[in-house]
């Protein structure tokens, strides 16, 4: 469905820009242009200046240097409310909710002052409006309690209740499934057929090649050019993006012999959205976890963890683990990499090493008091091993690109020695290509050493290269396993799609 | 709309219960006159709460406007003096609301612009006007014009005509926080400053407005203090505190985004109220101090409670739920 080069007239044209985050250059003179009717995609790895570049041309970050030209005028300030007054709608990749009011305060506060309705007929236009894109989510209902993947929808939905000229989606399809993306890729291509100028960033090089007429690639800040998207294929993007080809993309899996020993016994477990769930682990082992989003794969996640609770019964070396709160796991050496890296994973404005050393700090202390030097050392030779891209180990966490923030929730399974279970939730969401290799790398390496990980995971592609068996969940339950020989994006992708069955889509686990 | 209702609900009950309990003890705690110089009493509180409510509204605190409510009358006992009359009244009061104008911006400023934590910043302004109030009257003198007083504290029978500006005032200032546009977009900016800034929402506006109106409502409230202290008086109250009491009492959230006009001025009235019988009962006033202080802990873990009943009910549920599952597939 591409179309060779741009048609229409440029409705989003970036020149010259610049910007700079202290001692960090985030982008050099990167120049783009979107054109009506056109799908541009926008790739390059995490920290490569995507999301600030998309936060310049929506008015949100002011450029160093360089113009920002919008349906034909000039964003005079940085203000988001200017760049929307000249026909610029955008999804954030965290969204712009106010989580404290409900659905439709939210789209009230979205819309143009010439769309909006009458205060007290709020709720039947939100319901309408929401129909309209096909996406069934209570208006009265707080944003703060819909799923992931509602919130992105709600997200998308927003930006296009402006009518904009121009769209900008960045990373649009983290927390989709794959039905869902094909759902939301037509609405994309819709709003393209009628004239809009979209710009689509995302590290789902298949998915966003499907629907882009061109693609410019980011690397390091710098602009690698703009391609037509019939004429480049997924390997050229990925060598422009990291600047080498890459050969292997997955780390070796080890042959094991039969009948290795079981770590995790999970029997009838049964939550509030999964269940009921049986499944043996066995040492070394990487199991990965498929299925349409809110199918429970979280909540079963959450629930061997501690964190949700659930009836049934988990035994981890032969014990049954303490779910009655994540302590009990935690200390049978069960580790949760939860997927709310800035919410639950991390401590966003602490430290690197205080970030990596919090579960640790006991053995580093001598008579109560934390030697600074000792943790450091402690840290230095895994910040090599993962290879944790920053400029002192003093920097604080979220000044990270996702990827390195990753590996920083990484680096505690790694000092802790006791670990048995990793239980990762979408590891590699919002991380670029080179940052996933040493994630897969690093979850490999500690498989190697005996450890078992779970890895619930919306990319069937990391799956099929990383796991040594997936299951795969719909409604709660596991309906389908694939063993390793069988492995591949595609028969996953099938059984995700055969198991499906009447599973409404937007059903999604609320949390 | 169930939470927003409890705060008011609690402060009238409580303002009736104490009341109630005054008069059967003092049968004159009802007296017209009694009521008249109790309403009047809880104007500059009832005023600066109303602002403070404002300020807690954008995630704020205000806690110079007790600092500026002196000012005010400080200024008031040079620009309002007893020897003006009729027009030339005007200039002065407009002096008054100027200082309040130029204290908002200030803060505002340090707030927005120097990205100061509000807390601190308006600590800063405190001591400035403090030192400057004791600068321009280091003891009490001047009277003030009691044309102007006299016009303030005016009313039918025992009611203050203020007192019904004020409720009135409050009701409007819900309706509009609660059924238009604008009111929503404070709230939202409140709740989730970045948020309501990506939604192309003018946030460092509602900020700078809100703080104006603290301190503009303050300046007024200073004006019902002079007609109080009637002299150019350079002692600070506790406003700064009691207002913060009371816009939380009213149901206001620390952490921006709610609250009830309505709420913050019964609240006032009630701290008002507590200050006032305590004498009738022989107490000591620093009884009212405490009471105050304890109350606001209360509050702050009563307006709460309704939540968290839901939530330890729904967790109980849950559990019962997946118990209770046995064999059958689990309740979609």
């Amino acid at each position: 469905m591409s179309i060779p080069g741009p048609v229409g007239s440029a409705e989003l044209t970036l020149r010259g820009v610049s910007k700079a985050f202290g001692a960090v250059q985030a982008l050099r003179d990167v120049g783009v242009d979107c054109h009506a009717a056109e799908i541009h995609a926008l790739v390059g790895e995490n920290g490569s200046g995507k999301s600030t570049l998309l936060g310049i041309a929506s008015g949100f970050l002011e450029p160093d240097a360089g113009t920002v030209e919008i349906g034909g005028r000039k964003l005079t300030r940085a203000a988001p409310a200017e760049a929307r007054r000249l026909g610029l709608g955008i999804a954030y990749q965290d969204y712009s909710h106010v989580l404290d009011l409900s659905v439709a305060e939210n789209l009230f506060l979205a819309v143009a002052a010439a769309d909006r309705p009458g205060y007290g007929e709020m709720n039947g236009w939100a319901e309408a409006l929401l129909e309209q894109f096909g996406l069934v989510i209570p208006v009265r209902a707080a944003a703060g309690s819909l799923s992931l993947a509602e919130r992105q929808l709600l997200e998308v939905a927003k930006a296009l209740l402006t009518r904009p000229r121009v769209l900008l989606l960045d990373e649009p399809t983290t927390a989709l499934g794959p039905e869902q993306v094909e759902h939301f890729h037509a609405l994309v291509v819709e709003q393209a057929r009628a004239g809009v100028a979209v710009v689509y960033v995302s590290h789902r090089l298949p998915e966003v090649l499907a629907v882009a007429d061109r693609v410019t690639v980011l690397r390091d800040g710098v602009g690698q050019g703009t391609h037509e998207a019939a004429s480049v294929s997924e390997k050229d993007l990925v060598a422009l993006m990291i600047g080498r080809p890459l050969e292997v993309a997955f780390p070796e899996r080890r042959t094991r012999g039969e009948g290795v020993e079981t770590l995790l016994a999970v029997s009838e477990l049964r939550g509030e959205r999964f269940g009921p769930v049986d499944l043996a682990l066995g040492k070394g082992e990487i199991l990965g976890i498929a299925g349409a989003e809110g199918n429970g794969q979280v909540q079963f996640l959450r629930a061997l963890a501690g964190v949700e609770r659930a009836a049934g019964s988990v035994a981890c070396d032969g014990a049954e683990l303490d779910r009655s709160s994540p302590y009990g796991p935690l200390r049978a050496g069960v580790v949760l990499l939860s997927g709310d890296r800035r919410g639950e994973a991390l401590f966003p404005v602490l430290s690197v090493r205080a970030n990596a050393t919090v579960q640790v700090l006991r053995r580093l202390a001598r008579y109560g008091i934390v030697g600074r030097r000792r943790e450091r050392a402690t840290i230095d030779d895994l910040v090599r091993r993962l290879r944790v891209r920053m400029g002192s180990a003093e920097q604080p966490v979220q000044s990270l690109s996702g990827g390195n923030q990753q590996k920083v929730s990484l680096m505690r399974p790694f000092l802790r020695g006791d670990v048995k279970v990793i239980l990762a939730e979408e590891p590699t969401q919002g991380v670029d290509v080179g940052a996933r290799f040493d994630i897969y790398g690093a979850l490999r390496a500690k498989a190697d050493e005996g450890v078992a990980a779970i890895i619930k995971s919306s990319d069937p592609l990391e799956l099929a290269g990383l796991c040594d068996r997936v299951v795969v969940m719909s409604r709660g339950r596991i309906v389908e396993e694939i063993p390793r020989e069988e492995l591949g994006e595609r028969r996953i992708v099938e059984a995700i799609v055969g198991s499906r069955g009447a599973v409404v889509a937007g059903e999604g686990g609320r949390r | 709309m169930r939470r927003g209702l409890l705060p008011p609900a609690l402060m009238t009950l409580l303002i009736l219960a104490l009341g109630a309990y005054a008069e059967t003890s003092h049968s004159t705690f009802l007296g017209r006159s009694n009521l008249n110089s109790l309403l009047l009493e809880a104007m500059p509180l009832a005023l600066v709460s109303l602002g403070q409510a404002s300020a807690l509204l954008v995630g704020g605190f205000d806690v110079s406007v007790a600092a500026l409510m002196t000012m005010c009358v400080v200024t008031a006992s040079f620009t309002l003096t007893p020897t003006m009359s009729g027009a030339a009244l005007l200039p002065g009061a407009l002096a008054v609301l100027g200082v309040g104008l130029a204290t908002g911006l200030f803060n505002a400023l340090l707030i927005r612009i120097l990205r100061l934590p509000s807390i601190i910043a308006t600590l800063g302004t405190f001591s400035i006007l403090e030192g400057a109030s004791l600068l321009l009257r280091d003891y009490p003198a001047g009277p003030i014009n009691t044309d102007v007083t006299n016009t303030l504290t005016d009313g039918v029978s025992f009611v203050p005509l203020a007192f019904v500006g004020v409720v009135v005032l409050a009701l409007a200032a819900d309706a509009w926080l609660y059924r238009t546009r604008s009111g929503l977009a404070l709230r939202a900016v409140g709740l989730d400053a970045t948020a309501s800034r990506r939604l192309g929402m003018a946030t460092a506006r509602t900020v700078i407005v809100a703080f104006v109106v603290c301190s503009l409502m303050a300046a007024v409230a200073g004006f019902y203090l002079a007609a109080e202290v009637q002299i150019g008086s350079p002692i600070i109250g506790n406003q700064a505190l009691e207002s913060i009491a009371a816009a939380v009492l009213g149901g206001a959230s620390l952490a921006g985004g709610r609250g009830s006009f309505f709420g913050t001025l019964l609240a006032a009235f009630f701290l008002t109220e507590i200050d006032n019988v305590l004498p009738l009962f022989q107490q000591p006033t620093e009884y009212a101090d405490m009471t105050i202080g304890a109350l606001i802990l209360l509050a702050l873990v009563l307006y709460q409670a309704p939540e968290l009943v839901a939530r330890a009910r729904d967790s109980w549920r849950r559990r019962e739920r997946i118990t209770a599952a046995g064999s059958e597939a689990p309740a979609a």
